[in-house]
């Protein structure tokens, strides 16, 4: 059964959600130019929920989003990269990620409470949590760039 | 319209699709193509000695990465992300969509190789567990044909009790055979009676483990979701050797070990 919309209300409206510990910034597998982290978004109602993020410093490109285990992402912020919505109107360079039925996650619009740029990815992600509800106890530390000529 | 004037309006309207504008040290060119999710696909293009380097700069791995808490790719994504690169020459490189724009080379031509390659990796979304096209048994069955291991797959066998279980893979290996169980859940309510159906499984069959020809129990835990705990491991452990998911190599390892 697909998520619903109240489901998915339900999940973002509950402000139990939470991520206890340090979110470290981390290569991933193919040691490209971005960084990333993973972490479980515990809350009292049990979602198998995961926070997942990555950051492109490059372009620089930032994305913040919510996956469902067996579902897959419901809720995502992304910076630095255009969207084109399933109704052909372009969105811009920030926008928001949210699950419908009807189009699951490839209808965005413009964060409005999203102020601060891409270059700043900690301070996106009080901004994410907060219009996410979700608190994070613990600290994150800004991510490093990567050094050298990538091409060389 | 007549034919000429449809050819005519294509080639005069297609550059106006693609945007490129300074981007930093890049001149970075927005495609009407688009990922999965609807964003769009850029490429970007940065002049190094007598060539033009054209490449996504890592953003389709990193989309891609942005769908699923999967840490690492399977063994047949990749295969998939070679294939693309092939059929569009780009090379991948640190996770970049790469080509470079040699002198005489069109610059248009190149840039939309590498396009391309981007639309082909991003659709390997499709291949994720959660759009339903596959399963986790799905990737292990994957695993272990490009391993060269012999098996079946949802196999009958009859428990002592009479009740029949159905493991998720019989591997037979030049040394040894095993009953592999996959145990997959996205949920830790669920972990424990997904662990407990096995051990019920493993305990049943166990006439299965005895003699010369004794075949080795495995559980198979898809780690990919934190959602097992210490006495789950433990208590599987109890009937059956246990490894995960996120390390392959080891599973081969056990495998072939006599």
């Amino acid at each position: 059964m697909p998520l619903t919309n109240a489901e998915f209300d339900a999940i973002l409206n509950d402000e139990t959600k939470r991520v206890v510990g340090d979110l470290l910034w981390q290569e991933d597998e193919d040691h490209s130019p971005s960084v990333e982290f993973r972490a479980e978004v515990l809350s009292d109602t049990g979602w198998p929920l995961f926070v997942k993020a990555t950051y492109n410093s490059l372009i620089p490109a930032l994305s913040y989003a919510l996956i469902l285990k067996n579902v897959g992402r419901v809720y995502a912020l992304d910076l630095g990269k255009d969207h084109h919505n399933p109704q052909c109107n372009q969105v811009g360079e920030k926008h928001k990620h949210k699950w419908t039925e009807q189009f699951r996650d490839k209808e965005a619009y413009v964060p409005t409470d999203i102020t601060e740029p891409a270059s700043t990815p900690v301070a996106v992600w009080q901004q994410f949590c907060a219009e996410a509800k979700l608190t994070h106890d613990g600290a994150m530390t800004a991510p490093q760039p990567p050094t050298g000529d990538l091409f060389q | 319209m007549t034919q000429i004037n449809i050819c005519q309006q294509f080639s005069g309207g297609l550059s106006d699709l693609f945007k490129c504008e300074a981007h930093g040290e890049y001149q970075r060119i927005r495609t009407p193509y688009l990922y999965p999710d609807g964003d769009n696909i850029d490429v970007f293009c940065r002049p190094q000695g007598d060539v033009v380097l054209v490449s996504d700069l890592g953003e389709t791995t990193r989309w891609l990465r942005m769908q699923t808490v999967s840490p690492k790719r399977s063994p047949k994504q990749k295969a998939l992300i070679e294939d693309a690169c092939l059929t569009h020459g780009v090379e991948f490189y640190k996770g970049m969509l790469m080509a470079r724009c040699r002198p005489g080379d069109q610059l248009a031509a190149v840039t939309f190789r590498v396009a391309q390659a981007a639309l082909r990796v991003s659709d390997l979304w499709f291949t994720f567990r959660t759009r339903s096209v596959e399963s986790i048994s799905d990737e292990v069955a994957d695993f272990l044909v490009e391993r060269h291991f012999n098996f079946e797959r949802g196999e009958k066998l009859a428990g002592r009790s009479g009740r029949a279980w159905t493991p998720d893979f019989h591997v037979r290996a030049a040394s040894r055979s095993s009953l592999v169980y996959v145990l997959s859940t996205g949920s830790r309510s669920a972990a424990r009676s997904v662990v407990n159906q096995v051990h019920t499984a493993f305990f049943d069959l166990n006439h299965l483990a005895a003699g010369p020809e004794a075949l080795r129990f495995i559980s198979l835990f898809d780690d990919t979701a934190d959602v097992w705990s210490d006495e789950e491991f433990r208590l599987a452990e109890q009937l059956s050797s246990v490894v995960r998911w996120s390390q392959p190599e080891e599973f081969a390892n056990l495998l072939e070990a006599a």
